[in-house]
């Protein structure tokens, strides 16, 4: 992603790239587990200090964007899971069946591990 | 592109480490295997199976014509690369190390497993070949980092002209800094990769040859460094660098001519993938089919990194490439 800063706008820098990591985000140029550059390849790049780049970072922490992990930096949260709610729906049938046809929870379950494997 | 491109520099270094020095030592080593006709066994042993005893049997033009012909032929193309298309240090580098890893390596295991046949009655009562595959190939690879080390670098060529006006530009403030960086991966050379590595450590393993580890290790160390990325334009230029910090690949600013999106297909262009020479002499690092960043560079040099987002980094490196030549006068 491309980072600006102006430093002569009123605007802190630190909120200036928080602002733009955010933006990323929810164009979706910027995908969830996705790293961004370490503090200090940042700083180095668009020399500034690097504790301007660190509270930003950290802003983006509290947010809940971000996921600061030692020594791997700072990687884009969101849930990255695949979808169940099909599975929860399924089971949830399976379970009624049982009970309206009678069958012990312990043969429902031996039917489905079969199944499974 | 534009019009004429420079001859590559360096042309009597290129032609002393990629051809003169690798021809002679291939040269050196069939003459003295010629030489000792009168003391080899008739027929020598040309091939060795997994046991180590001999097990193919040749005569001794037919042993000295992998040296004699084989390596030259390869020589021959490394130099030509290097001659006419060597305009980046690392093309060059690639050539001589090539050039001279094979051409050590098959002279000193020609020598090597002829001489442990000098004197003896009958070839199939030799030694195995191991230790001189085992010499020969570290001789290589040192003889190889020596001559890479003395092949002489392209002289840094910073220009005053404006990037080209028809290339990309990013709308950017004089006040504005701007900075763009993106990681690549590469998911067919991890799949290939992965395959060998594996393969080469289970037949170690078969074969109960616990020397030949050392290939999957190296294979796997090289493939962590080349596989992933971080490219990055800013005041530095353009620069493309693993995870280690080597490989690494840098554009300065000030060598910029036009850096524009291309669409790269690894295979076809570069014959495979990471840090690659292809096609008119581009250079890069090819990590997956599709969107890359091309920079034509001074010197008539043409570097490649494929990366998502070109289209994002080719413009900001124009632009940023633009400021250097024409100085801001506000403060």
């Amino acid at each position: 992603m491309i980072f600006r800063i102006d430093p002569t706008s009123g605007e802190p820098i630190y909120g200036q790239l928080a602002d733009q990591v955010r933006a990323a985000v929810a164009r979706g140029e910027v995908r969830s587990g996705e790293r961004l550059p370490s503090a200090r390849e940042l700083a180095t790049s668009l020399e500034v200090n690097l504790h301007t780049v660190l509270h930003a970072y950290q802003l983006l922490r509290d947010e809940g964007v971000v996921e600061l992990r030692r020594g791997r930096g700072a990687v884009v949260t969101g849930s990255s899971d695949p979808d169940l709610s099909d599975l929860h729906a399924a089971v949830a049938a399976l379970a009624a069946t049982a009970r309206r046809l009678r069958v012990a929870p312990e043969t429902v379950t031996t039917l489905v591990k079969e199944a499974l494997r | 592109m534009t019009a004429p491109r420079p001859t590559p520099p360096h042309r009597l270094a290129t032609t002393l480490t990629t051809l003169v020095l690798p021809l002679a030592t291939t040269g050196a080593a069939v003459a003295v295997g010629a030489s000792w006709a009168p003391r080899l066994p008739d027929p020598v042993a040309t091939h060795w199976g997994p046991s180590g005893a001999p097990d193919g049997f040749g005569t001794l033009t037919e042993m000295l014509m992998l040296p004699a012909v084989v390596v030259p032929l390869f020589v021959l193309g490394m130099w030509a690369l290097a001659f006419f298309a060597g305009r980046d240090t690392s093309t060059r580098r690639l050539a001589a190390a090539s050039s001279t890893f094979l051409a050590v390596m098959m002279s000193g295991l020609t020598i090597g497993s002829l001489a442990a046949q000098l004197d003896l009655p009958d070839a199939a009562a030799g030694p195995g070949v191991g230790p001189a595959l085992g010499a020969s190939v570290a001789a290589g690879v040192v003889a190889a980092a020596v001559v890479t080390l003395l092949v002489p670098r392209t002289a840094p060529q910073p220009t005053t002209t404006p990037p080209d006006a028809g290339a990309p530009r990013t709308d950017l403030a004089p006040t504005e800094r701007a900075a763009w960086t993106r990681t690549v991966t590469s998911p067919v050379g991890t799949a290939v990769g992965a395959a060998a590595t594996l393969t080469t450590a289970v037949l170690a393993i078969v074969l109960r040859t616990p020397g030949m580890l050392v290939v999957p290790v190296l294979l796997g160390a090289l493939l962590a460094a080349t596989l992933v990325l971080r490219v990055s334009v800013d005041g530095r230029g353009l620069v493309a660098r693993s995870p280690f910090g080597w490989p690494s690949m840098r554009v300065p600013l000030d060598e910029v001519v036009a850096a524009r999106v291309a669409t790269v297909d690894p295979l076809r262009e570069f014959g495979g993938w990471g840090y690659r020479v292809g096609a008119g002499g581009r250079v890069g690092f090819v990590l997956r089919r599709g969107e890359a960043v091309e920079v034509e560079r001074t010197g008539g040099r043409v570097n490649v990194v494929t990366v998502d987002d070109a289209a994002t980094a080719a413009a900001l490196l124009n632009t940023l490439a633009e400021r250097t030549r024409s100085p801001r006068t506000t403060g």
